[in-house]
């Protein structure tokens, strides 16, 4: 394909070369790192002139210093005359502050924030995937593509769960009711959902199961998986599942969360590789990862040639 | 100075978005000479590493005055300072005034091949995230302030070094200014002319990375294609610059030598300046720094060296540093950045901070 680069940041350098390769061509060269004083250092190592650039960066790991180069890069291509630059964020970093909540009305709106600075750097377009809430969308005036990575979801599902057909999609809480009957209903299964009942602030609180599981498999479905703070599943074991398995696009696992899934009776906990998972994978025999790296580069061909993207919502390139 | 502040003005509040205890000593100073507290907020990184900024008091109506300085971190520093003012916007304070004593990433201020001006971006995203003014201090190069569409302040703390090398340095009468490089011939000058002193200036080191690729972007292409389209139409070649050997113009022999830079950081070309000094007659050598920035094994080379004394402000936490490293003394400015904080809430003139300021300084 002519007059199209890709180029990659430090977070995730093997889902970009998993694209490229997908592409039929090699990443971009260009040289990131650190001065001795910590201020981070970009140089791109070919010509970008009237190119159609994409940029691969991920907010995982150290997102703060991810996120500057990221905005760095931007900003380079832009004023090395690229005709248009795309920022390709698989996980969009602070996508969990994107509200003010009832405990301080004075949080900031960390999402709309990150907004900004990814357009004042001279993006011009943003492809990211299962954002946290879809208003996000909003806090642009570029366009986004939000893929979604159901349709790589349900395909695993399908292809590794053997009792598929007679599981129970189950949402760990009120909030996620709606992509989980999204997959319930393609699925053509039942789904439950999982509803605190707090009696006091910071008193753990019952939990009430609103559907059948029992003798099914469980499946829990969300989209990010952080510290794994409250355990759902010996709840969902007690309450009759066979099975529990755990689905979520963005594994993050900081701090404690590996111990606690080494702990916990899963039998699987799957994760996509929008975030890097080689090292955790180590450490934990329990995670599988869904590649999505075919769904971005799909994106990415069709939004450089000018083709519908669409189709990518409901089906899984091959 | 009388600490009596106007109220009636709405208020002022002066928060700083830094989580790091070190580097918020300078802001409690800064609090205690204007004779206020410093604001309740909470800024911590949580454990999938972003950051998190929860303000614990009222701002709306308040003017804000946020002071961040730089530490080891600095893109996590930048997203505290960025998230806060943003945070203060939408909760209606009625104006933003960073105070950053150490602008970052101030030496990727040019256009350099095919990298980023990201003095330019920084600039850019914190106008956006809602600052209204700025105060800095000591700026890499002065036209950064065009970067900004909103005022910018940039005081000195020369005075402070002035008045350090008065009466710190017994027989300073006896010592020369020295720039250790031409590019800080002007500051070395402005230096001298106020203590009536001699400069030297030092030429011929080598040059580091940076004004290596000053030039921009190298157009034409320095390599030769064959054929080109018309003989007489060739475009000359950019001839390689080519490094003399050291010399240093001026008279150094049995002085005392100080040199005047803005920014201490990599010291490898300031220790090959000592040697230099050193060798021609220099009896001792002091630096003078604004910004002590001394990352990675520069206090070590430092203690090893011929160099006497390192002077820097406190515009970057070194507390680390100087134990490693007690040849590093430090000047506090925080009596100039507290009464421009004054001057501004009170909408008082700013001019008597700049009253003995050179052109070039």
């Amino acid at each position: 394909m002519p007059n199209i680069k890709i180029f990659s940041g430090s977070s995730h350098r093997e889902l970009s070369h998993k694209i490229a390769d997908r592409l039929g061509m090699e990443l971009g060269k260009v040289v990131t790192k650190k001065f001795s004083n910590q201020e981070t250092c970009v140089e791109i190592g070919e010509s970008v002139r009237g190119e159609d650039v994409y940029i691969v960066q991920s907010g995982c790991g150290e997102i703060n210093d991810n996120l500057m180069e990221l905005l760095i890069m931007i900003n380079a291509c832009k004023i090395a005359s690229a005709s248009r630059v795309t920022a390709v964020i698989p996980c969009f970093p602070y996508a969990r502050q994107d509200k003010k909540d009832k405990v301080g009305s004075r949080a900031p709106i960390s999402a709309k924030l990150v907004a900004n600075m990814l357009s004042v750097s001279g993006a011009d377009h943003i492809i990211t995937m299962d954002l946290h809430a879809s208003q996000i969308q909003g806090f642009f005036d570029i366009p986004v593509d939000n893929l979604y990575a159901e349709p790589a979801v349900l395909k695993w599902i399908k292809e590794n769960i053997p009792e598929w057909k007679n599981c129970t999609i189950v949402s760990p809480d009120a909030g996620g009711a709606k992509r989980v009957t999204s997959i319930a209903d393609r699925l053509n299964v039942d789904f439950a959902l999982i509803h605190k009942e707090r009696k006091k602030a910071n008193e753990v609180d019952r939990m009430v199961l609103v559907g059948d599981v029992t003798d099914r498999v469980a499946i829990l479905v969300d989209d990010m998986a952080d510290t794994c703070v409250s355990p759902r599943e010996p709840w969902l074991i007690s309450a009759g599942a066979t099975k529990v398995y755990a689905i979520l696009t963005h594994g993050i696992f900081s701090g404690p969360a590996i111990s606690r899934i080494n702990n916990a009776c899963f039998e699987a906990v799957v994760v996509t590789n929008t975030i890097p998972q080689e090292e955790k994978m180590k450490t934990c025999p329990k995670i599988q990862v869904i590649d999505i790296s075919m769904i971005l580069a799909e994106a990415i061909r069709r939004t450089h040639n000018g083709e519908s993207v669409s189709y990518l919502f409901s089906h899984v390139p091959l | 100075m009388s600490t009596g502040m106007n109220h009636t003005k709405g208020g002022l509040l002066i928060f700083t978005a830094n989580s790091h205890p070190s580097s918020r000593e300078l802001s409690k100073r800064i609090a205690e000479r204007l004779g206020v507290e410093l604001g309740k907020v909470q800024v911590y990184q949580e454990d999938n590493r972003e950051t998190r900024v929860q303000i614990q008091e009222s701002v709306r109506g308040k003017d804000v005055f946020i002071i961040q300085t730089m530490s080891k971190d600095v893109n996590t520093t930048i997203m505290e300072l960025l998230i806060m003012v943003y945070a203060c916007r939408t909760s209606c304070a009625r104006s933003i005034t960073g105070v950053l004593p150490y602008f970052p990433y101030s030496k990727q201020c040019k256009m350099r091949k095919r990298g980023s001006i990201v003095t330019k971006l920084l600039a850019s995203m914190m106008c956006k995230a809602g600052l209204s003014h700025l105060i800095t201090m000591d700026l890499h190069q002065k036209e950064i302030q065009g970067f900004f569409n909103i005022p910018v302040d940039n005081l000195r703390a020369s005075p402070f070094l002035l008045q350090y090398i008065q009466e710190e340095i017994p027989d300073y009468r006896n010592a020369v200014i020295v720039a250790k490089s031409p590019a800080s011939a002007k500051r070395a000058q402005s230096f001298a002319e106020r203590l009536r002193l001699g400069i030297a200036v030092i030429h011929g080191e080598a040059q580091d990375a940076e004004s290596d690729l000053v030039d921009g972007r190298h157009s034409p292409p320095t390599v030769k294609t064959t054929g080109a389209i018309h003989p007489s139409m060739e475009i000359p070649l950019l001839i390689p610059k080519e490094k003399p050997p050291i010399t240093v113009v001026g008279d150094v022999g049995g002085r005392i030598a100080i040199i005047v830079d803005d920014i201490i950081d990599d010291v490898d070309s300031f220790l090959a300046a000592a040697e230099t000094l050193k060798e021609r007659g220099a009896y001792k050598i002091f630096i003078m720094a604004t910004h002590g920035i001394l990352s990675s094994d520069a206090p070590r080379l430092i203690e090893e060296s011929p160099i006497h004394q390192v002077v820097v402000t406190n515009t970057i936490p070194h507390e680390l540093q100087k134990l490693q490293c007690p040849k590093i003394q430090t000047v506090d400015i925080s009596m100039i950045l507290s009464e421009a904080i004054r001057r501004i809430h009170n909408g008082e003139s700013m001019s008597y901070l700049f009253a003995n300021i050179g052109v070039d300084d």
